[in-house]
């Protein structure tokens, strides 16, 4: 398993004469990653949560009728002992009319204006990968899915329809442990990871989420609807004994612009637990609205701040969630540009005081080349409490590096 | 039409060739090296390369090509740069719209995310894509933001010195353009610290004759303090292709125009 490491990020060192030599009609990256945690956790021995090495290949065909767009990742993940590939796009990009663009396949799918914060974003995301040490790339999962984006003069329509429900790569105690409040006790590695049901993969378990988007002066505005599933398994079935994903209805807007010399954008979500409207039902999450406000703006050259304040309020409280009815989070993030703008360091902290919980994610960056990237980069979890969001991963805080070839 | 206005003066100069040339005003040298830099045509397309080399002579290469619209000459422009090169960057997109009485608005497209991010940095000194010329040096230096003195012509260049009106918003005291008398390009910039030093300069190369519009193709910018400097050369210039409005939105960002594009 370590061999195959190894053999992988020799193939890296290799390639890139290989590459650049036959001039490869697709492009891509090597990439050998690593990370362990640095605490201590009673769930499991281990600590390595990141070992792998993954080759992606990238290919772009277009003619004027179409593009075609393929992207996988060829990956040896020495924590899970397998071999998979993730395939990351595969898709046909049409323009059927001049004001109409159609995507039709795998695809990642974004919209929103939240830094790391997601309201009206409700398309899969990978948590796991995000806490791991992974590029922040594979924090978006992809999904099978048809756009279409209508152009009109003042109003862009956006919808998008996925067939077949993709949840979350949410934390299952498989690698990061999190803390269980039903059984008041950390689940882990050695312990048997979560095993929800899946919606049944019928026309009506689809997932539909659009977004009607314009300009208003120099702001960027726009209205968002979603009817799906939440994509981690908040709801428990306590007949059966196991999780699964209840409904979800959203409606949202959010603004987007130029102010006070920066960035400012605002959002809004209202999200409607249509398994338990009424808010009585204590397996299944009550509905919600979350609102953000966030500011960014240049401290000096070549250097950021942004800054974050997010509202989650539970409706219908008192809930038999473990949550309070408000949830604030604060973000801030510093992003600056060193050595020619070759050294990148980031810093991304949360912080919520209603729950005593926080979380920072140090990233360091340089480009030895144009070719190779190193990073390094950590993910610690300060919360107070066990039973808060980031609180729940303590013992999993860790440090990771890799190394990316791209050619 | 600007073809036909360029024939139109070399007309007028057959017409009259003994009568002696009413000086230019430094306004209108200004404005006239402005247009020839920036504004050249309605619209431009062109492929970009940059080979960076730092003080150690290690170097780095940026492939981009870039679509400009003028929104009014002299005045709004929008650009478009996709990325080809390094890999690392490959298909990312970055555009600005560049505006007269406020910050420019930028943004960048990460297709691997699918995200369209704004861009909150509104410094036009800082480098461009790791290179050693700076935001400011591609889109243009706005003419409002110094004042111009005619210090020298010669018989080829009219030599100007600019001091900024904010000097707090910049890194330079003061810069010296050359500009050639022909074409109205900048054909040299020197930019000089608090202390009287040149710390930094921008040659060009080459110019050559692109649709009957005098062109820029190989530029030089040196850091003479690091000894670091990028050379960017253009190449695939093509003027006045009628690129619409619409290629400079979240449309295209998405769904980058490939006619203009493909190498």
């Amino acid at each position: 398993m370590r061999r195959s490491l190894v053999a992988l990020t020799l193939a890296a060192l290799w390639l890139p004469s290989a590459a650049r030599a036959a001039d490869l009609p697709f492009h891509g990256f090597v990439e050998a990653a690593a990370g362990a945690r640095v605490v201590n956790d009673d769930t499991t021995d281990d600590d390595f949560l990141l070992e792998e090495a993954r080759f992606q290949v990238d290919i772009l065909a277009d003619t004027d009728a179409a593009t075609l767009q393929f992207r996988a990742d060829f990956l040896h993940d020495g924590v899970e002992e397998d071999s998979l590939v993730d395939v990351r796009e595969a898709n046909v990009a049409l323009t059927p009319l001049d004001s109409l663009d159609l995507k039709v396949g795998r695809q990642v799918l974004t919209w929103g204006t939240g830094d790391l914060i997601f309201l009206n974003d409700l398309f899969p995301k990978d948590w796991q990968s995000f806490f791991i040490g992974r590029d922040d790339e594979y924090l978006k999962k992809p999904s099978d899915a048809v756009r279409g984006t209508w152009f009109g003069d003042w109003l862009t329509v956006d919808v998008a329809w996925m067939p077949v429900f993709e949840a979350d790569g949410y934390i299952s105690g498989e690698r990061i442990s999190y803390w269980n409040p039903l059984a008041d006790r950390r689940f882990g590695p050695d312990d048997p990871a979560i095993d929800p049901d899946e919606p049944a993969k019928s026309w009506g378990n689809g997932t539909l989420a659009a977004r009607l988007s314009g300009s208003v002066g120099q702001w960027e505005t726009e209205l968002y609807g979603f009817r799906g599933h939440w994509g981690q398994p908040k709801g428990f079935d306590p007949d059966r004994g196991t999780a699964y994903f209840p409904r979800l209805e959203a409606w949202g807007a959010s603004v987007r612009g130029s102010a006070l010399g920066g960035v400012a954008n605002a959002e809004f979500s209202w999200y409607r637990s249509l398994d338990d409207l009424d808010g009585d039902d204590p397996t299944v999450p009550n509905s919600q609205v979350r609102a953000l406000a966030g500011f960014g703006h240049e401290l000096a050259r070549d250097q950021t701040l942004a800054v974050q304040a997010y509202l989650e309020r539970t409706l219908d409280y008192p809930d038999a969630g473990f949550t309070d009815q408000n949830r604030w989070w604060l973000t801030a993030r510093y992003t600056g540009l060193f050595l020619q703008q070759n050294l990148t360091l980031s810093l991304f902290g949360f912080y919520s005081p209603t729950e005593d919980d926080a979380y920072l994610r140090p990233v360091a960056s340089y480009k030895v080349s144009d070719e190779v990237l190193v990073t390094v980069g950590g993910n610690v979890f300060l919360g107070a409490h066990d039973d808060t969001f980031f609180g729940q991963f303590s013992d999993n805080t860790n440090v990771y590096g890799r190394v990316r070839y791209s050619f | 039409m600007r073809k036909f206005a360029i024939a139109l003066a070399g007309l007028a100069l057959l017409a009259w060739p003994a009568g002696p040339a009413r000086a230019l005003t430094v306004d209108e040298i200004v404005n006239k090296a402005n247009l020839a830099s920036y504004y050249a045509g309605d619209d431009g397309v062109a492929r970009a390369r940059m080979v960076i080399t730092d003080q150690q002579g290690r170097t780095r290469e940026r492939v981009f090509t870039i679509l400009r619209k003028d929104v009014e000459d002299g005045g709004r422009q929008y650009y478009y740069v996709y990325f080809h090169k390094p890999g690392d960057v490959r298909k990312m997109v970055f555009m600005v719209h560049k505006n007269m009485d406020r910050d420019d608005d930028r943004w960048l497209y990460l297709p691997a995310l699918d995200l369209v991010k704004r861009i909150a940095a509104s410094d036009k000194r800082t480098s461009f894509v790791g290179s050693h010329f700076f935001y400011e040096d591609v889109s243009g230096r706005s003419i409002g933001e110094d004042t111009h003195e005619l210090k020298e012509e010669t018989a080829e260049h009219y030599v100007l010195e600019n001091v900024p009106k904010d000097p707090s918003t910049v890194e330079f005291a003061s810069y010296t353009l050359w500009i050639d008398k022909k074409t109205f390009l900048p054909v040299k910039a020197e930019y000089v610290d608090g202390r009287g030093k040149v710390y930094r300069r921008m040659t060009v190369e080459k110019i050559e004759d692109v649709d009957g519009f005098p062109t820029v193709t190989r530029a030089r910018m040196e850091d003479l303090n690091t000894g670091g400097y990028t050379v960017m050369t253009f190449e695939k210039i093509r003027y006045n292709q009628g690129l619409s409005d619409k290629i400079f939105t979240e449309r295209y960002l998405r769904k980058p125009p490939r006619k203009y594009i493909r190498r």
